[in-house]
């Protein structure tokens, strides 16, 4: 009876439930790598991998740095994550069957289909990515019938939310580090922090509201 | 048709030239006509025709109906009158009125309408949605004339005509530079998957890879073309040193100081690709802008086509066209020795 419950709770991913306190601490750890991105120019998105209290794996967007779209915070942590069991010739599919991510904005399709393609049970988000997000904003790939694409993963969205859209839209003012910046006149009389062209806006615009494009 | 002609044609000629470019278009755009039931009448006096078209659209105006033609020619030639009129939707009238037949003045209470020059209501069924393809206009028609506004390029990709023969060479070529990388790694043990990501516009492949599953679970041949253009590019994450055939050409600087900056990721680049993309790597290309793929062989939970249609996926910034079949037979043989 009991080995039965444990092997359905594994199932679930629910024996990872964490507590509240668990899941402030390492939140906040997402947060900070998060404030890294944005310091960095980077869509801040920021996450951890934990598996049995234990940080294995920690990341935050790098698409601007490699100029490859896919270097979502998810996929720097994941390939921690592996780098760790190769050196300790653990398989990762069961290393990550018992790992929890934890992320400042819901994993978009590609992260979440790659969540599964490594088994992660458990997803633990702050805001909802209306553009890209694959956990239910634009497509469910956490819960879709793919018999061939890993398992499904359950997710615990909101913690944080607002404060994860905010770092957002702090990164959609700012100027796109990809544009060159227009000289600040001297005399004080243009905008803080530098001016802001129509053009400027509307390629920040494109599509990178809410994303960890 | 004569089935056996053909099969003996295609058994003589070398089995990649029998291919087909198969658009995988969205499913609005694939979907069987659907009907709504409504309301016609004959016009029994010609004359009255425009200021009929005209009361009706105050009365009964069609919002969601701007691709039905209000009035059509009779079906039937030896029929006394000439043209008949859509009044209303069935939904636009009461139960009690839908449940009898219903006569002229339950269609058109008011009083002030005008009832000169129409006959008596009959039942009709028109299409719901304005028609996207050519084979959906001509399927609508047969039950009520519509406008279409025809997209050339969709009709010439349904007929198998988009692309010239000096074009589907091409293809090929990229696809066969896909399907050797696809073989290269399968000799390394990987999944016998492969990619290129070709420039169009020069005609040069950027980026040719292929899967490398059994160094990382998540190196899918996209993901390593991915990573490969944006070696190409200055950027890039992964070492690939190891794996000869996975390989990337970095852009000559006289020509792409001439043309100026670099194109943002994958931007205006195709892919070829032996095997339908999962959602991670449709997702990929989506992420990476890429402006259409090629793929020969469909995959089970495959993103383009099969599962989801995530190169059309409402609410996404960026869509992209995408062709099957290209060398499917090759490209499926390479499925089976997985």
């Amino acid at each position: 009876m009991r080995s039965d419950n444990t092997e359905s709770d594994v199932m679930n991913g629910s024996f990872l439930q964490p507590s509240d306190s668990e899941l402030q601490r390492w939140m906040s750890s997402a947060f900070i790598m998060a404030k890294e991105a944005l310091e960095s120019g980077e869509v801040p998105v920021g996450c951890l991998l934990v598996y049995n209290n234990m940080v294995l794996g920690k990341g935050r967007n790098e698409v601007n740095e490699t100029k490859n779209a896919t270097r979502h915070a998810e996929m720097v942590a994941l390939d921690q994550v592996l780098e760790w069991c190769s050196h300790r010739e653990l398989d990762p599919k069961e290393v990550c069957k018992c790992c929890v991510l934890y992320v400042t904005v819901e994993p978009c399709i590609t992260c979440a289909a790659a969540l599964r393609l490594l088994n992660i049970p458990l997803v633990v988000y702050g805001c909802k990515n209306e553009r890209f997000g694959g956990c239910g904003s634009v497509l469910d790939v956490s819960s879709a019938d793919l018999p061939h694409t890993g398992t499904a993963f359950k997710c615990i969205p909101g913690h944080r939310a607002d404060e994860a859209v905010d770092m957002l839209k702090t990164f959609y003012k700012q100027e796109n580090p990809n544009v060159p910046k227009p000289k600040v006149r001297k005399d004080g009389m243009g905008p803080a922090g530098g001016s802001v062209t129509t053009h400027t806006r509307k390629h920040e615009g494109d599509g990178k509201m809410a994303a960890s494009d | 048709m004569e089935p056996e002609t053909k099969k003996r044609k295609g058994m003589e000629s070398d089995p990649d030239s029998s291919w087909h470019v198969i658009p995988v278009l969205s499913d609005e755009m694939s979907e069987e006509v659907t009907l709504l039931d409504a309301y016609a009448v004959p016009i029994t006096d010609k004359r009255q025709t425009s200021r009929l078209v005209k009361d009706l659209s105050v009365v009964h105006p069609l919002a969601d109906l701007q691709h039905i033609k209000r009035v059509r020619a009779c079906k039937d030639k030896s029929s006394p009158h000439a043209l008949e009129v859509i009044v209303c939707l069935v939904s636009d009238i009461s139960i009690s009125a839908q449940t009898r037949r219903p006569t002229l003045t339950d269609l058109l209470t008011s009083k002030d309408f005008n009832l000169k020059g129409l006959g008596e209501p009959f039942l009709v069924r028109i299409p719901a949605r304005a028609p996207l393809t050519r084979p959906q206009f001509e399927r609508a028609s047969l039950h009520w004339p519509t406008s279409f506004h025809e997209d050339k390029q969709v009709t010439l990709g349904l007929t198998g005509q988009l692309f010239t023969s000096s074009q589907q060479a091409k293809i090929q070529e990229y696809m066969t530079a896909a399907v050797e990388a696809a073989r290269s790694g399968r000799e390394e043990g990987m999944d016998a998957v492969g990619a290129a990501i070709v420039d169009p516009k020069s005609g040069r492949i950027i980026t040719v890879g292929h899967d490398l599953t059994r160094d990382h679970p998540l190196h899918h041949a996209v993901m390593v073309c991915i990573d490969l253009v944006a070696w190409a590019q200055g950027g890039g994450v992964y070492p690939y040193g190891k794996h000869p055939a996975c390989r990337y050409t970095v852009s000559d600087p006289l020509i792409s100081s001439e043309e100026s900056a670099q194109p943002y990721i994958c931007t205006g680049y195709e892919l070829y690709v032996t095997r339908e993309p999962c959602v991670m790597c449709a997702m990929a290309l989506v992420h990476s802008r890429i402006s259409r793929v090629f793929y020969g062989a469909s995959s089970p939970d495959g993103a383009l086509g099969t599962k989801f249609k995530i190169h059309c996926q409402k609410g996404l910034n960026h869509h992209f066209d995408v062709y099957k079949g290209v060398m499917r037979q090759t490209c499926e043989e390479l499925t089976l020795l997985h």
